[in-house]
């Protein structure tokens, strides 16, 4: 092997994703990409994982000129969690409750996510009454024994699992996380007993209080455990094929990897992590061009999503909803408590169908035409219009090269569609086609602009970045809407997640939770528990790789007797009383941001304690493995778009965007095209090609 | 590009004329954006306010309205009840401050029950929105106070003077200057005053959100135009859906457990057209318990009903209201007299939505729901191991099957009221709880099934003693009915160490005590094993 090739080495990232498996590897430290891409393989995933690395490697090797190049380590997401709670194809499962708390998943919270819907529907419960089975023991809020956990009690609790022949057992006891003595003896018990039953407890998952939403998500993680553990094995074996002695990553929702081992283990952490890849791909981007204040923005076929990051780390929320029965009703899904990247949901994908709503009004979604039939442009047989039918009629997309040309769009369809509509809203064929387009975005710049302000920010001084196959169409518009100045559009969206990936820092979250004042906290108890967890953690960092580790103190803070907690992150140190005094001082920087003044006579409180360590945070600098720019600066058509300022078509240059060099300046409105997507700049704005070839529009409108 | 379709489609464009006013995509921007004005300030009162009823309990609701008092947008997520309330109390303010003295900086508030939502324990504030100069609008929220002073919440409160401190319709802030005379008073009559006061100022940092965010919209709109237009809008659409039932009187007796008798709710509702008014006239009397419903509590349940019935789909704001009126006889349970108590008030106002469902049984039998019941509560304060606590939890029950589908279970309706959850109960309180189960086979029997109701059930601890507790619980004597054929729900009990005993009055707990509460059934829908048979019965 080539001397100099010792320091380099490849990295690959595999996302599967619905349709695709999208693969990237990059030569470390260079930064040089190959991507590839493959049809996903529902029936053995990891056959087109295989297919997508092995391809990886020829491209590389070619370009390279090397035969067999080391590989350092394969980081991996996948949305088959998601997919297995959604389609609720998961494991036989057994809950264990504490006496009279077996209907904790059926109760819930007893409230309604919509107040007027007669007809609405409640998430169904992952195990059925029948397969919950409750064992004595008690503990009181503090976490004493109040009864204890008997050994007939823990025999009585076996022969019901095995009556039931559940392969995996979710345990979640009151006041575990506290105390989570009661459910690690019941999980020995069953190991002991029942050796190759998977056993899940909710004190190891969210050691936070509330019954219900830990127990919830203790279940969602018994339930995919099996198929998780087997799935990411059998993956590692076909690594194993590849090369000898790859490390598996896994990337997990907070924005970090872990090792395959952890993830098998605990793989409902992994549950958003292909979202989450997404947002460090942007954020990376950000980095890489020095912007502290980024919006990103994804918008694929179904969906668009959006994150708020100030200061170059993403916002981790600690808890979250899946399977939701409806969409875009907060309530309707299953409560997850685990860390994960807070990304909202602004909004519908391309795919989503515009209608006359009862009022008379025009209303988007929330159908969607799905892939089949898809959009009335795709020819399959959609009649209804939507975002894309929209965007086709008004320029922005290309009928003939849609998808780098392998598919036509049919724009008589899209017309027609959109005609009928438009008699019914009694308005012309192209006010329909913008009022769809110009609905979505406004109620995706609704939505981020809630966002923004919830979280204490003000718009004017973010830049937005745009991924996703729709992004770069309409993000130029949003941030016009939001009065955001700058948008950049990173290379190889359609591949984000991977490039995400390839970004991620190892990470390891822990908590737990203990709601006292600040005034009344043990510290010498605190220091001792922080001790025992970074331990812990420092021994899963350093599977994952991790050599060098920051760690920081979270705390979730509030006034005594209000409902909502405000994280508080400090750096780490050795605690003490101190330590209270930093975390009040941040306490109170936060709440005056977000709420303008503090509580007068109010006692600050810590709910829930954080432990977060992590490799430091890199700017990771990522160019094409091969040359593509052709130092075109001629625009190859002209075609004529809708300009929405002028409210009028007009016509102006189309670019195809990898052909124009870095440090080209070009003037909007103007249309760049890729094969994964376009970038419509409708409105007057400096296009310029970044060194790595990323697009930065400035919007003339604010400078 | 293919020149000529875009010439094609211009050609459209030029031949059409553009309608009047809002365009329907523009209308449907606009409308979006105050709903999401509303939202905003709505997400900043439940982030800050102290109160567990907003936060779990959803006890609250925010609104704007126009310079006259008319509701433009709600809340997503807001108490059915105070829909109909808050704009009229934000009327009630502009009778009593002038509009052409209103100044930047006012903040009116009170918790009158007859001008606010019908108890003192709920406070209203209002806050006058200005654009260049000139009153647009009101931004407004009522709340439910973690304490308002007075005796525990309870039913056998027999006066209003029992049940805590009175605000009349005041300023709160005038002109920006605090009322300090006000905030001493208040500070000085409730039992937790760091947080009553807490959420009053959450209260006003929501609605000052709401002024700020409305500004963008302000600056691009006329919101009289705006605001006129989407009240038009859904009171169309309102009136569409009345124009759809047949016209005529069609009545309901719903009855309540009540004290020495039971209480009867009498309703004749009358669809006439496009419009739909209810007469409660034969009602029982108001009684010298807590709870008398005040006129406009009534309203607000009525039309909810209405509303969830009619068009659940369609934003909500004045123009929904108009075409819907109530009425009560004077001294009655619903128009009850100064100074009735009101606290209770809930129990006989959700059960409202029932006796419009029982009315229109006939007429709309494929939405209706059979009789369930309205949630329970329990209150509990006291001092443990030195520190004082209060605590409240909501225990929900089962609700009515309809001709589709079995009731739900253990589901808050007509309110939305959540649970506590049993690791914060016991936290706050010194208490064990025993079960929060479905009280299984409490539904009743039909073609579908009512809901399951709730058993909860906790022991006082034994190092603690003297627990204050209250108790507001529902359909313990009579049974929810069942329809069309179908069994009634089972009726909710409430039991002190195994033995039945009355709700009304607190009780003092002690250590070792065991309270069971039971909530009810909800009735089932068609005989059993009736099929699809019963279906077409109604049909013809």
């Amino acid at each position: 092997m080539n001397k100099h090739l010792t320091d380099e080495n490849l990295r690959i990232a595999v996302d599967i994703g619905g349709t695709f498996t999208d693969g990237v590897a990059t030569l470390a430290p260079e930064g040089r990409i190959w991507v590839s891409k493959s049809p996903t393989t529902p029936d053995d995933p990891g056959r087109a994982v295989s297919e997508v690395i092995l391809d990886l490697l020829s491209h590389a090797s070619e370009a390279l000129g090397i035969e067999t190049l080391p590989v350092r380590e394969v980081v991996h997401g996948t949305t088959l969690i998601t997919n297995t709670l959604i389609e609720r194809k998961g494991s036989h499962t057994a809950l264990v409750t504490t006496e009279g708390m077996r209907d904790m998943l059926d109760i819930g919270r007893e409230w309604r996510y919509d107040i007027y819907d007669l007809e609405i529907q409640l998430p169904r419960p992952l195990v059925p009454s029948d397969a919950r089975l409750e064992i004595g023991g008690r503990l009181d809020a503090r976490g004493a024994v109040l009864e204890e956990l008997t050994e007939e009690s823990l025999d009585a609790m076996v022969a019901g699992i095995k009556a039931l022949g559940a392969e995996s057992v979710a345990i979640s006891l009151l006041h575990s996380y506290v105390n989570p003595e009661h459910e690690q003896r019941a999980r020995a018990h069953i190991e002991k007993k029942l050796p190759g039953t998977a056993v899940s407890i909710s004190s190891d998952l969210a050691r936070e209080i509330n019954e219900y939403e830990r127990t919830s998500t203790a279940v969602a993680n018994a339930y995919v455990q099996p198929i998780v553990a087997a799935y990411l094995e059998q993956l590692d074996a076909r690594l194993s094929d590849i090369r000898d002695n790859v490390p598996l990553r896994v990337m997990v929702s907070s924005g970090g990897f872990s090792s395959a081992e952890s993830g098998a283990r605990s793989p409902i952490l992994l549950l958003e992590s292909g979202p989450a890849a997404g947002v460090l791909s942007a954020l990376n981007t950000a980095r890489q061009h020095g912007v502290d204040q980024v919006l990103a923005f994804d918008m694929g076929g179904t969906t668009a999503k959006a994150c708020v990051s100030a200061g170059g780390t993403p916002p981790v929320a600690h808890s979250f909803e899946c399977a939701r029965v409806e969409r875009f009703k907060r309530g309707s899904g299953l409560p997850i408590l685990i860390p994960s990247i807070e990304l909202i949901e602004i909004g519908a994908g391309g795919g989503s169908i515009a209608h006359r709503n009862r009022l008379g009004l025009l209303n988007i979604g929330p159908e969607s035409s799905g892939s089949v039939p898809g959009p009335a442009c795709y020819g399959k047989g959609g009649a209804d219009p939507t975002v894309t039918d929209a965007d086709l009629l008004l320029g922005y997309l290309n009928a003939d090269r849609f998808l780098g040309g392998t598919m036509k769009l049919d724009k008589d369809a899209a017309t027609g569609a959109t005609d009928r509509l438009a008699d019914d809203l009694g308005v012309t064929t192209i006010e329909t086609a913008w009022g769809i387009c110009n609905i979505v975005n406004e109620n995706m710049a609704s939505a981020a602009r809630i966002h923004i302000a919830e979280n204490g920010f003000d718009p004017r001084d973010f830049t937005m970045v745009a991924t996703g196959g729709a992004g770069p169409v309409h993000a130029v518009d949003v941030a016009r809407k939001l009065r955001i100045p700058r948008v950049l559009v990173p290379i190889a969206a359609g591949a984000g997640s991977c490039l995400g990936m390839l970004a991620a820092p190892a990470r390891i979250d822990r908590s737990w939770s203990k709601p006292q004042l600040v005034a009344d906290v043990d510290w010498s108890e605190v220091a001792d528990q922080l001790g025992a967890l970074q331990d812990d953690a420092r021994q899963e960092l350093e599977a994952a790789g991790a050599s060098e580790v920051t760690w920081t103190i979270g705390a979730e803070m509030r006034y005594v007797g209000q409902g909502a907690e405000l994280p508080v992150v400090i750096p780490f140190h050795e605690v003490g009383p101190s330590t209270g005094d930093a975390l009040i001082a941040e306490f109170e920087k936060q709440y005056k941001l977000l709420y303008g003044r503090l509580v007068p006579d109010a006692s600050p409180q810590i709910i829930t304690w954080r432990l977060v360590g992590q490799e430091p945070s890199q700017a990771h600098h990522f160019e094409w493995g091969d040359d593509r720019t052709e130092g075109k600066v001629t625009p190859d058509e002209r075609r004529e778009i809708y300009l929405p300022l002028r409210g009028d078509f007009e016509s102006v240059g189309v670019y195809d965007r990898y052909s124009l060099p870095p440090g080209t300046v070009l003037n909007g409105p103007l249309i760049l095209e890729e094969r994964e997507s376009t970038i419509v700049v409708g409105v007057e704005a400096d296009v310029t090609i970044l060194p790595d070839l990323t697009v930065s529009i400035a919007i003339k409108e604010f400078e | 590009m293919p020149q000529q379709d875009t010439d094609v489609i211009r050609k459209t464009a030029a031949t059409e004329a553009k309608a009047a006013g809002f365009d329907p995509i523009e209308l449907e921007i606009l409308w979006k954006r105050l709903i999401s004005v509303v939202d905003e300030a709505s997400a900043a009162f439940v982030r800050t306010c102290f109160s567990t009823l907003v936060r779990d309990g959803n006890d609250f609701a925010i609104v704007l309205t126009d310079a006259k008092g008319r509701s433009l947008a709600q809340s997503t997520m807001s108490l059915p009840g105070f829909i109909g309330c808050l704009p009229a109390t934000v009327g009630h303010f502009l009778e009593a401050f002038p509009p052409d003295e209103i100044k930047p900086g006012d903040v009116f508030i009170t918790n009158d029950p007859w001008k606010g939502s019908g108890h003192v324990h709920d406070v209203t504030t209002a806050t006058p929105i200005f654009h260049d100069g000139r009153l647009v609008a009101f931004a407004a929220v009522v709340s439910h106070l973690p304490d308002i002073g007075g005796r525990l919440r309870s039913n056998s409160s027999r006066e209003i003077y029992e049940e805590g401190l009175q605000i009349p319709l005041m300023k709160l802030l005038d002109g920006g200057e605090p009322n300090t005379v006000l905030i001493d008073m208040i500070r000085q009559n409730i039992r937790v005053p760091e947080q009553g006061l807490g959420d009053i100022w959450a209260q006003v940092s929501g609605c000052r959100t709401m002024g700020e965010r409305l500004q963008g919209l302000l600056a691009v709109t006329d919101l009289e135009a705006l605001g006129t237009e989407v009240q038009k809008r859904s009171e169309q659409a309102m009136r569409d859906a009345i124009s759809r039932l047949p016209d005529g009187v069609y009545r309901s007796t719903v009855q309540h457990d009540g004290f020495d008798k039971p209480i009867v709710i009498e309703c004749a509702l009358t669809v006439s057209g496009d419009t739909i008014d209810i007469d409660y006239s034969g009602t029982s009397e108001q009684l010298p318990y807590a709870l008398n419903v005040v006129p406009i509590y009534t309203f607000a349940y009525t039309v909810y009903a209405l509303k969830a019935l009619l068009c659940p789909d369609v934003p909500n704001n004045e123009g929904s209201f108009l075409p819907i009126s109530t009425g009560a006889p004077a001294g009655s349970l619903l128009n009850p007299e100064y100074p009735a108590a009101s606290g209770g008030r809930s129990a006989i106002g959700h059960l409202l939505p029932l006796a419009v469902f029982t009315a229109l049984a006939d007429v709309l039998p494929d939405k209706i729901w059979a009789a369930g019941s309205p949630n329970s509560s329990v209150t509990m304060s006291g001092s443990y191991h030195g520190e004082r606590f209060a605590v409240v939890n909501f225990v929900n029950a089962g609700q009515g099957a309809t001709s589709g589908r079995d009731g739900f279970s253990a589901l808050s309706f007509p309110a939305n009221l959540g649970n506590t959850p049993v690791e914060m109960i016991e936290r706050l309180a010194p208490i064990k709880v025993l079960r929060r189960e479905l009280r299984r086979e409490s539904g009743g029997i039909g073609r579908h099934n009512g809901g399951s109701g709730i058993c909860f059930e906790f022991e006082v601890l034994p190092d603690a003693s003297d627990i204050m507790t209250s108790f507001l619980m529902t359909q313990m004597k009579s049974p929810t009915k069942g329809l069309k054929g179908g069994g009634d729900g089972k009726p909710g009990q409430l039991l002190l160490n195994g033995e039945a005993i009355d709700p009304t009055m607190p009780r003092v707990l002690a250590a070792g005590d065991v309270v069971r509460m039971e909530t009810a059934g909800g009735g089932g829908f068609g005989a059993p094993g009736s099929g699809q048979d019963s279906n077409r019965e109604q049909e013809t």
